[in-house]
């Protein structure tokens, strides 16, 4: 059973500020989804991570520059003498 | 020639325009009109751009009527899942998050796109970051069925799917993670192709979950289909899971009115097309939706082809193994949304950043934040090699049967969705029941093949979807076989609105 | 005695190369106004995909190689998720040792001096970009400003195993490893931030204490010995000693509580699905190995065997590929006597050189001397055009001028000696060849004359009478 403490953990991990509603709600509802995930259980152990597909060094990009035109971040609301103001930090 | 221009297929609106039989202002003007008329009903449009495009309409007449060359798509009306970066045009994935996000850079589609000069109507509806099966979690509320407005038109590309049947544009482009181009094409009976995995690009497709999605085109026929993958595919230096390095020609086959033809088509193709039914995925429909698909079987066995059932037992861990996989990597693409750079109204100033940050992400919807939770469960020390391992490796199973299945059989064939579209808000209060109507097409994401939906069918007025599916970077097969199918199968009707 | 166990994790920036890790951007962020470096792929815009490097991953595969390790036939990406104001997407894309596949470098090991220390891992990964927001302005009590202009540029990790106890030691390390990293040429280790260093203590038996936020190398080796006295004081109180996150607080001199809670994160590390598998391969290392650079090791030997130095010598030049370097030019402009070369930079020049002087910036910055000038003096000297006094003084003279040394030798025959060093250094050798008249002298002072005559000969006539006849008396009354 997925309890509200764990949920309340992965949303701190998540950062999502959940209401209490939210955490009921999303614990019984997150629980019986990880328990039909739980069929994998019956799956033999083996090579998971290399399961993509393989590029040799060749392929990559090579190492030049190409300067980006205008600003990328010119639409965004928060910005002071070019930087980006976030929230403070402590 | 159809009264409206708005009911032409691809292919009929490019020879038009460049033969000069209309222009391709009367054109976009009369799917302007449309859209005015009908988008209220439907809600398949999160944004139009009429200024742009009719100046675009203008510029291509002008072209032509100067003797200038143009493109291979000039003229045709376009609509774009708003999940795909559009330079200049807000792009939301219906979420808050995004509110007022304007991308300073154009997807590599679009890019294509506009080479090519087809027009780019606007953005369409989709589920919140292209989460969901039915396009009603979506801020903008959900899109309905063409077919019957009661009803879901699917998701997460439903608008992509609605808008195409409804005629208001005459392509569109989706994305399909686990099922999101086939199932809204299926439930609203268009045509839909999720392309093998690293075919599209997806530069500019704002990511869910990167391993197992595609952009994939929408349209009335296969042969529109074709049409726009001919434009949209092909290697792109700015997406390293891209490989095919030959641009794609899909020739459409020949016009295929008469049965005539058809056999000539098969017996043209060097081999009798081998076709599977895969059991697994057939076995927990709708009684309607399993005969559908059954005649479907039998009118291949009609053509010549092969018929067989065929099995996949791995089919069992498929729809696990997805979203663990889906949600796993969702939890880590939506981290970027904090709203420092991109988001809503919200200044950060005088709070704390961890608190700034759960307080601005809870504006995620319910089912979004569902996703990121068991997302970051399923690959959390002690649960990694549980769930994420596991998963990749079922994975890995699934694609090694599914590959031993294309040994004996060209294509394999499946309903698209188990069930009929059904009513609005019918499933919203129950997650896993949503999940679970997914089963056979997270398959195809899985193993990274192409697979498309084509309508097969009706049951009170609601569409039937059928599925066929082919191995990796073989479309002209699967293609021809679609092709192939629609020309016999023989469904052209419109919905009534 | 409790024994001090000492593990480092080492940042290098990959400054040689022109791009950054993941994007087109130029990887040289410094000087640059704020948000002028970026474009959408590394400030974190929606719908952006990593570009891989091809150069980058060269040059991690050769500073593995370089520092002994293996590397691996297939190398993968993994994303370390965890959310911070200075990281776009709020998850880094970095190396990882899962069972299945290793870092681009493993099982290595680095001799310095005559110990050795074994190298975990080295990885490939994104620096973050930076947080302006301590003590700048006084509105930062309310916000953050964020600059992107270094996000992506590359970075190569290197991890020790806790193979040092002594923070000399470590020092010794980092140099061999900064020398390392300069031949390879990936990174100029001069400029600022282009090396860091956070490092790992524990007492026997006690729990590890991370120490991060260390400006320099060279503070490495304070910090280190601030870190280990106060773990050794707790320890003897029988104090219990935490195992934490400290941070060097650079003008106070300690290593204080980190104030942010640096807790346990689940980073939660999972392959980068947007970047392929990539194959290394036989073909790809072989041909790496054949351009690899002389690293330093291999120059010692070379300078041991070829210009026939003494080993200490030898050891000095190639711990500073500057110095090296310097030499070799040298020795390049006049080869006749590379070990009087040697010696005459080792041990003169480098007394010139500032012990203030940091890591950064040139060795011999305020100083303006080429290798033409070391070049020429020594060939001077083995022409006997000058002895060594003479050319210790010229050489003070070319550092400050900049003039060759014939020109300054010029001058000087014109002049004047009156510098007292030079002249008894010349007493001295005419007290030892004219024997007999220093006896003589003894008894009869006129003979002083005859001394002091000598003296102008040897000096051209140069040295001041008064002086040098001050000097021989002094020097003939030692002589009971």
């Amino acid at each position: 059973m997925i309890s509200k403490d764990e949920i309340k953990h992965l949303g701190w991990l998540s950062r999502l500020e959940l209401t209490e509603k939210e955490i009921d709600k999303y614990s019984r509802q997150i629980d019986e989804i990880i328990r039909y995930f739980d069929k994998l259980d019956t799956i033999p152990f083996g090579k998971g991570e290399l399961a993509g597909p393989i590029k040799t060094v060749s392929e990559l990009r090579n190492d030049r520059v190409e300067v980006f035109e205008g600003d990328p971040l010119r639409d965004s609301k928060n910005r002071k003498d070019g930087f980006v103001k976030g929230p403070r930090m402590a | 020639m159809p009264n409206h221009l708005y009911q032409l297929t691809a292919d009929h609106v490019v020879s038009g325009i460049k033969n000069r039989r209309f222009s391709a202002q009367e054109y976009i003007s009369q799917i302007l009109e449309r859209i005015e008329k009908v988008d209220s009903n439907i809600n398949a449009f999160t944004a139009v751009n009429p200024d742009d495009a009719l100046e675009r309409a203008r510029s291509i007449d002008k072209r032509i009527q100067d003797g200038q060359g143009t493109g291979p798509l000039a003229g045709v009306a376009v609509g774009i899942k708003d999940n795909i970066c559009t330079k200049g045009i807000k792009t939301t994935c219906a979420s808050k998050m995004l509110d007022e996000f304007i991308p300073p850079y154009d997807a590599t589609v679009v890019k294509k796109l506009k080479e090519s000069d087809a027009i780019i109507l606007g953005k369409l509806n989709l589920d919140e970051f292209a989460m969901g099966s039915t396009t009603e979690f979506s801020k903008y509320g959900p899109t309905c069925n063409p077919w019957n407005v009661d009803y879901v038109a699917g998701g997460s590309s439903g608008g992509s799917a609605a808008s195409v049947a409804a005629q208001e544009c005459t392509l569109s482009l989706g994305s399909d993670t686990g099922g999101s181009v086939r199932c809204p094409a299926s439930f609203c009976s268009v045509v839909g192709l999720k392309p093998t995995y690293g075919y599209v690009s997806r530069s500019g497709l704002i990511s869910y979950s990167n391993s197992l999605e595609q952009i994939g085109p929408l349209g009335k026929t296969v042969s529109d289909v074709m049409m726009i993958m001919n434009v949209i595919a092909g290697e792109d230096e700015y997406d390293l899971t891209t490989t095919e390095k030959k641009p794609a020609s899909f020739a459409a086959t020949p016009d295929t009115m008469s049965s005539n033809k058809i056999s000539n088509y098969t017996l043209q193709t060097k081999k009798n097309i081998r076709v599977g039914l895969v059991e697994e995925l057939i076995e927990g429909a709708d009684p309607v939706v399993s005969k559908c698909i059954y005649s479907a079987l039998d009118l291949f066995a009609e053509l010549g082809c092969k018929c067989e059932n065929a099995s996949m037992k791995s089919v069992q861990y498929a729809l696990a193994s997805y979203y663990t996989i889906a949600m796993a990597e969702a939890s880590s693409n939506l981290a970027r949304y904090d709203n420092i750079r991109y988001g809503f109204e919200f200044s950060p100033e005088d709070y704390e950043w961890n608190a700034y940050f759960a307080k601005v992400r809870n504006n995620f919807g319910e089912e979004v934040k569902r996703r990121i939770i068991i997302g970051s469960y399923v690959l959390s020390a002690g649960y990694y090699g549980k769930y994420y391992l596991k998963a990749q490796t079922a994975r890995r199973m699934i694609k090694q049967e599914i590959q031993s299945l294309f040994k004996k059989y060209d294509v394999l064939i499946a309903p698209t969705m188990p069930i009929l579209p059904f009513r609005l808000g019918e499933k919203i209060d129950d997650p896993l029941k949503m999940y679970m109507i997914d089963i056979d097409t997270v398959v195809a994401n899985l193993a990274g093949i192409p697979a498309i939906s084509i309508p097969a069918g009706f049951e009170n007025g609601l569409p039937i979807g059928l599925q066929i599916m082919a191995n990796e970077m073989e479309e002209q097969t699967l293609l021809d076989t679609a092709s192939a199918f629609e020309s016999i199968v023989d469904i052209h009707r419109s919905p009534q609105i | 005695m409790a024994e001090v166990r000492i593990g480092l994790e080492i940042h290098c920036q990959l400054t040689g190369l022109q791009s950054k890790l993941f994007c087109l951007c130029h990887c040289d962020y410094r000087g640059k106004e704020a948000n002028t470096n970026i474009c959408p792929i590394c400030s974190g815009i929606p719908g952006t995909l990593p570009l891989l490097n091809q150069r980058a991953v060269e040059f991690a595969a050769m500073i593995s190689l370089a520092i002994g390790c293996k590397v691996p036939n297939l190398m993968m990406f993994y994303r370390k998720n965890y959310f911070y104001p200075d990281l776009p997407k709020n998850f880094q894309i970095t190396q990882y040792n899962s069972h299945e596949i290793t870092t681009v470098g493993v099982d290595g090991e680095v001799d310095y001096g005559d110990k050795s220390a074994r190298i975990r891992r080295v990885q490939l990964e994104e620096d973050p970009g930076r947080l302006v927001y301590e003590g700048t302005n006084a509105d930062t009590r309310f916000y953050t400003l964020i600059d992107y202009n270094r996000a992506g540029t590359s970075l190569v990790e290197i991890v020790t195993e806790p193979d040092f106890s002594e923070p000399k030691d470590v020092r010794l390390f980092l140099n061999k490893v900064t020398s390392v990293i300069e031949h390879l040429g990936v990174c100029d280790t001069k400029l600022e931030g282009s090396v860091r260093c956070d490092a790992n203590v524990s007492l026997e038996g006690g729990k590890r204490v991370e120490i991060k936020n260390v400006g320099s190398f060279r503070d490495v080796e304070k910090a280190l010995s601030y870190e280990i006295t106060r773990q050794k004081s707790m320890s003897v109180r029988d104090i219990e000693i935490k195992s934490e996150t400290r941070h060097w607080d650079e003008a106070r001199k300690v290593t204080k509580q980190a104030r942010t809670k640096e807790e346990e994160e689940d980073y939660r590390y999972f392959p980068e699905p947007d970047i392929p598998i990539i194959l290394l391969g036989n073909e790809f290392l072989s041909s790496l190995k054949a351009k690899m650079p002389e690293l330093p090791d291999e120059r010692k030997i070379r300078f041991l065997a070829d210009y026939k130095l003494r080993d200490h010598v030898a050891q000095v030049l190639i711990e500073n590929k500057e110095l090296a370097d310097f030499f070799e030019s040298a020795v390049k402009i006049y080869p006749t006597s590379p070990n009087e070369t040697a010696n005459w930079i080792v041990s003169d020049l480098l007394g010139f050189t500032s012990d203030l002087k940091d890591d950064e910036g040139s060795l011999f910055s305020g100083l303006k001397i080429e290798a033409k000038h070391i070049a020429e003096l020594v060939s001077m000297i083995d022409k006997n055009m000058i002895n060594r006094s003479i050319a210790k003084m010229i050489l003070g003279q070319v550092t400050k001028t900049g003039q060759m040394p014939s020109h300054i030798l010029d001058k000087m025959n014109a002049s004047i000696i009156d510098n007292r060093a030079i002249i008894s250094e010349t007493i001295e050798r005419i007290f030892e060849s004219e024997k007999s008249a220093v006896l003589d002298a003894r008894q009869d002072p006129s003979v002083t004359n005859f001394l002091l005559g000598k003296v102008m000969q040897l000096t051209g006539g140069r040295a001041d009478p008064k002086i040098a006849l001050s000097l021989i008396k002094d020097r003939l009354a030692k002589l009971e």
